[in-house]
């Protein structure tokens, strides 16, 4: 068994409560050990900053939609293009890169788990076949329910057990790992070309509102004991105004579960507007802040903008055909029959555009209002917000108030009518970044047990060197350095092996996929429900036999068994 | 007579395509559907063979009276005939221009070549029988 | 023995509910197969062992010797070209794209020749689309534009779109209606509410007249357009807009025709239009039962859906320049691999004369026109019978192939694998 012992690290390791150690780090094979053994190899690691290795709990990389967005995007993969080199493969892709080009990038930034932020079920077999591409990162995958018809129905008759039993099947079937919802009952809607504008609108199709989806699905999660929570992407994204319906979402969610929040909801950004059309749009990261203050069972993500072009790709199918609308560029959309859809545009955040720096603002400021940095965690939605490669900008601009106002000065001159960002003063810390990017992940999607996201012994050895010594900047000035130091790791450690080294990746990699299988009592096995057969019967266009993802499309995985109370 | 000649799919030259080298296939392939019309006007009747050239070659194809095209438009099925006077021009799009054809239509009685023998037009030796 | 449930290895409705009766390892029988899916699992004739042409003559060879001259052949190009791709499995099709950029190769499909221009028009405009389930269930108004599913895609008909049963369609014979623009009377023309004859080369003027009325411009377009009076397009604009959920379905009559990738881009850009009165959607007949697969492997692989160089250490795409016909006609490549798929019956004459003169290698189950150009044939088993692996439905959505039979012949992957190994070994001998 290899083994390594990595000395001098300057460690921070929020979970384990380790703020700014000096320490040595000892793995033997794929974890973390108590000590190391004489064969190890030594890393000196020179007082480097040394994290568990990142992981996004929200991005785009896998699946039916993203290859949509880079097969109809050769503008974007021309631009992002690299040649074979080594171990690495050619990749392709700016804002949406190839499987390989995401795997490599994302290890150069020290990411060692990425979430795949939605699913389709009918297409998961697609969403595996992308993981093994992306083989330095360990992969979870978001399933898609918010149009799902069986447990739409389910909910319509009041039955949340059965709801539970119908989700419990497909994740089991489609390898999933938690539930999404993407603008519940409006994907549904785009069915016949609508949406639904609130979230106590009945939808057209079911005798149903998206706040009776998101709290039948809240208690339904709760009922399968799924180590993550509900994972909601609120409806009305983007639409000046909709803080009031993110809000009012918010009030719906009780407090449900005591490890950890009981609703995640993602790209927050997108659904923290005000004004009532686009001439008095403004940031409303106040009211959405403070909410998220006062309740500790809602995680948030940033999903944050930032200046220049990128491919928004969401399940969202009527919000991506509004913003063709306005963009007036090209446009893709999927709906995927019986479960949800899907909508692609590129796009150009531009600075002399006035809602684009306001969007920008809002992101920021949401991290920096929220005030626990285990709320509020670090992404881009990406590609949507931006592409992934910026995450060092962002780290920047939350540790340095003077990169903030710098950058302030470059965006529309009427920005500051309209956001709160230049009056706050608060810079994040490092302990605070470590939370928002791998330790606030590991904990809200409940994979501190399994060992992620922290470097105590018994974890998983995923570590991020980065180039950068703690006490020798001053973050707030030298935001330069901040840049370049979480852009390329010294060294990314995947299951104990050493995987990117200054930005190129050193080995193949072979990852793990985690996946959940709730433990149904046969009453509730839906395998041999009559009514939820006929649904394959009549309505899919795919067999029920055909429909589970086959053992095949699963290489190293870890299934997560959980109790239910069914 | 001059047509234009348009290529598609037809079940029989689908139910075949495992068998490219039988007379089944030979026979969906190599059968132009022609109005009525036109047939009379080449002094022709259905089941007559003619030589159609364009500007990348000529074959000769068995007729088949058909009312379901317009006069002036031939179709045959795609296959090594249809490419036998198909050109390799793309207008830089990738895309032969596989429909559409401009062909001179003349009755013929030379034989219709077997698929092996178009093959070896161009250089291609048979396997086999 | 019954096994059901058996996904069709044909066209591109890649249907699932086949059930295929067996005896002692032989398939006796199927049933719910169109007639193109029964010729695919009933067909009987295959080459039996690899075969070599040495001085002219055609002789047998064993595996080992095929894939020696193969790995030789690739190794010695300076321009090698790996062509095919869409009869065959994503796993097969993975072991190629590897291949390609380990020795730099040029790699194409079938969608060359097929929907090439319909990738190109998504390029420009996107691809408004969606799952055949939502058609299924939703559609009230189908349009099939430029194509022909009684022939080219059997049992479209009844399982996606016209006799399906769909959860809000009460009545599919009077709640759904059917139009069909051609230029001939297909049988599909014949079953249609309304069939647009359109004159060849015709469909971009009337998808432009169209797009005019479905946005109140009426007055713009003329009395007669290719073919086709106004009066016939008003009212199937007419029956556009009253839709609730239009689906168009469109083929090789548009990708082909005059225009190519221009008409399907207009045809695009008319479903999008639509979409700002009522629901529409646009999709592709696919023909081969994987094509969509090889577009998806080589799209998450290199970024681009078919027509790649590898030459230069990057991915490079330039449709035009490095697709199948145009390297071809250019007489560009010194080497060619075909893999599940016939050029010499779909290629024009040029081309494939060039193919002719220089060597070719094919990975097949059978004779076929092809046989013919190449100096080297390594049959394989029968993907999707006795093989199995992931294939994408015209619409995206993946599925497992089955297998059914036992087989001693290696299977296409197992064949390139192979390849691989001995390029590999003759490269390190130096």
């Amino acid at each position: 068994m290899a083994e390594i012992l990595l000395k001098n690290a300057y460690v921070i390791d929020p979970i384990s409560g380790i703020n700014g150690e000096v320490m040595d780090i000892a793995i033997s094979g794929s974890r973390i050990v108590e000590d190391a053994s004489p064969h190890s190899e030594v890393i000196d690691c020179q007082g480097l900053l040394t994290l568990p290795g990142g992981i996004d709990s929200h991005t785009h990389t896998s699946g039916t939609k993203v290859n949509f967005g880079r097969y109809m995007s050769p503008e974007d993969m021309r631009a992002g293009r690299t040649s074979k080199k080594g171990h690495m493969h050619i990749t392709s892709g700016y804002s949406v890169p190839t499987t390989y080009g995401n795997s490599y990038r994302y290890s150069a930034l020290g990411y060692t788990s990425l979430v795949e932020g939605a699913m389709a079920p009918l297409e998961a077999r697609h969403t595996h076949e992308e993981f093994k591409f992306t083989p330095l990162q360990d992969s979870f995958a978001n399933a898609l329910f918010d149009g799902n018809w069986g447990m739409l129905r389910a909910f319509e008759d009041g039955d949340i057990k059965r709801a539970a039993a119908i989700i419990a099947w497909t994740l089991t079937a489609v390898k999933g790992f938690a539930i999404k919802l993407t603008n519940p009952g409006g994907t549904e809607a785009w069915g016949f070309g609508k949406n639904i504008s609130c979230i106590n609108e009945t939808i057209p199709t079911f005798d149903l509102t998206p706040a009776e989806i998101i709290k039948g699905a809240i208690k339904a999660n709760e009922l399968l004991h799924l180590p993550h929570s509900v994972h909601l992407h609120c409806n009305n994204l983007g639409t000046p105004g909709n803080f009031s319906c993110t809000i009012g979402t918010f009030g719906h969610v009780p407090d449900v579960n005591d490890k950890r929040q009981s609703l995640y909801a993602t790209h927050v950004q997108f659904h923290s507007y005000g004004g009532s059309g686009w001439g008095d749009f403004c940031s409303k990261s106040e009211p959405v802040a403070n909410m998220v203050n006062f309740r500790p069972q809602i995680v948030i993500d940033m999903g944050q903008v930032m200046f220049g072009r990128t491919t928004t790709m969401t399940a969202d199918g009527p919000m991506e055909f509004n913003l063709y609308r306005l963009h007036h560029d090209k446009w893709s959309n999927h709906d995927v029959e019986l479960e949800t859809g899907s909508g692609i545009i590129p796009v150009n955040y531009r600075r002399k555009n006035l809602v684009n720096s306001i969007m920008w603002a809002i992101g920021l400021e949401l991290a920096l209002l929220v005030k626990s940095p285990w709320q509020c965690l670090l992404t881009t939605d990406n590609p949507n917000g931006a592409p992934f490669v910026k995450y060092p900008e962002i780290i920047a601009l939350l540790m340095s108030k003077k990169y903030r106002d710098a950058e302030f000065e470059t965006v529309h001159q009427d920005t500051e009518k309209r956001v709160p960002l230049p009056a706050i003063e608060r810079e994040l810390d490092w302990h605070d970044i470590a939370v928002m990017t791998r330790a606030g992940q590991a904990r809200a999607l409940g994979i501190i047990d399994l060992g992620k996201g922290h470097l105590s012994p018994g974890a998983e050895a995923d570590i991020a060197i980065y180039p950068i010594k703690p006490d020798e900047i001053d973050p707030s000035a030298e935001y330069e350095k901040i840049i370049q130091g979480f852009a390329q790791t010294e060294y990314t450690i995947k299951r104990g092996r050493i995987v990117s080294r200054r930005g190129d990746a050193i080995i193949d990699g072979e990852n793990t996929t985690f996946w959940v299988k709730p433990k149904v009592p046969a009453a509730y096995d839906m395998q041999h429900d009559t009514v939820f057969q006929e649904l394959f019967e009549r309505y899919y266009s795919v067999r029920m036999s055909n429909y589970p993802v086959q053992e095949e499309y699963l290489h190293r995985n870890h299934c997560i068994e959980t109790e239910t109370d069914l | 007579m001059t047509f234009i000649l348009i290529s598609g799919r037809t079940i029989p030259q689908g139910s075949f395509v495992e068998h490219k080298l039988s007379k089944g296939y030979q026979r969906a392939t190599s059968t132009l559907f022609i109005h009525s019309l036109d047939l009379y006007e080449l002094g022709i009747e259905s089941g007559d063979r003619v030589n159609v050239t364009s500007s990348f070659g000529s074959v000769v194809l068995t007729t088949e009276t058909t009312e379901d095209i317009q006069t002036g438009c031939v179709y045959i099925a795609l296959g090594p005939y249809a490419n036998a006077i198909t050109g390799g021009y793309t207008h830089a799009t990738g895309m032969p221009d596989y429909k559409d054809i401009i062909v001179e239509i003349e009755p013929t009685e030379d034989p219709v070549p077997t698929v092996w023998d178009l093959m070896e037009m161009v250089g291609g030796v048979r396997y086999g029988n | 023995m019954e096994i059901r449930d058996v996904p069709c290895p044909f066209c591109g409705c890649l249907c699932d509910d086949i059930s295929v009766r067996l005896e002692d390892n032989r398939i006796t029988g199927v049933e719910n197969c169109c007639t193109l899916g029964n010729a695919k699992f009933l067909s009987k004739s295959r080459l039996q062992h690899p075969i070599m042409r040495k001085d002219g003559k055609w002789i047998e060879v064993t595996y080992e010797e095929a894939i020696d001259e193969t790995a030789r052949i690739l190794s010695d190009a300076m321009r090698p070209l790996l062509y095919g791709w869409s009869g065959t499995i994503g796993e097969a099709q993975v072991v190629g794209v590897h291949l390609a950029e380990e020795i730099g190769a040029l790699i194409d499909s079938t969608t060359s020749v097929c929907h090439n221009p319909s990738i190109l028009a998504i390029q420009e405009v996107g691809h408004p689309g969606c799952t055949l389930g939502q058609v299924k269930n939703r559609a009230d108004l189908v349009v099939y534009w430029g194509c022909n599913p009684i022939e080219a895609h059997p049992r479209h008909m009844s399982r996606y779109t016209t006799y399906a049963d769909g959860y809000f369609i009460d009545n599919t014979a009077t709640d759904r209606k059917v139009i069909v623009v051609d230029i001939r009377r297909s049988d599909g023309a014949k079953i249609a509410d309304e069939f647009i004859q359109v004159k060849p080369g015709g469909d971009y003027l009337i998808l432009s007249a169209l797009r005019a009325m479905v946005r109140g411009k009426d007055e713009v377009v003329p009395d007669s357009v290719a073919g086709v009076e106004k009066v016939q397009l008003q009212r199937v604009a007419d029956l556009m807009m009253k839709a609730k959920f239009g689906a168009v379905f469109f083929g090789l009559g548009v990708t082909m025709s005059r225009g190519k990738y221009k008409n399907v881009r207009n045809a695009i850009e008319l479903v999008s239009e639509l979409n700002r009165k009522t629901k529409f959607t646009i999709s592709a007949m696919r023909g081969h039962f994987n094509v969509y697969g090889f577009n998806e492997v080589l799209t998450w692989m290199a970024g681009y859906p078919f027509a790649v160089d590898f030459s230069r250490g990057i991915a490079f795409y330039n449709p035009g320049e490095t697709s199948v016909i145009d390297l071809l006609e250019r007489k560009e490549p010194d080497a060619c691999l075909v893999v599940a798929s016939d050029p010499g019956a779909h290629f024009p004459k040029s081309t494939i004369e060039h193919m002719a003169s220089i060597p070719t290698v094919q990975i097949d189950p059978c004779v076929n026109a092809t046989t013919a150009l190449c100096q080297v044939q390594i049959p394989v088993a029968i993907t999707g019978v006795e093989s199995a692996g992931t294939a994408y439905r015209m619409d995206g959505v993946p599925i497992r192939m089955k297998k059914v039979i036992e087989t001693e012949f290696p299977t296409d992957q197992e064949i390139l694998e192979r390849i691989v190994t001995r390029i590999r070994e003759m490269r390190s001998d130096g």
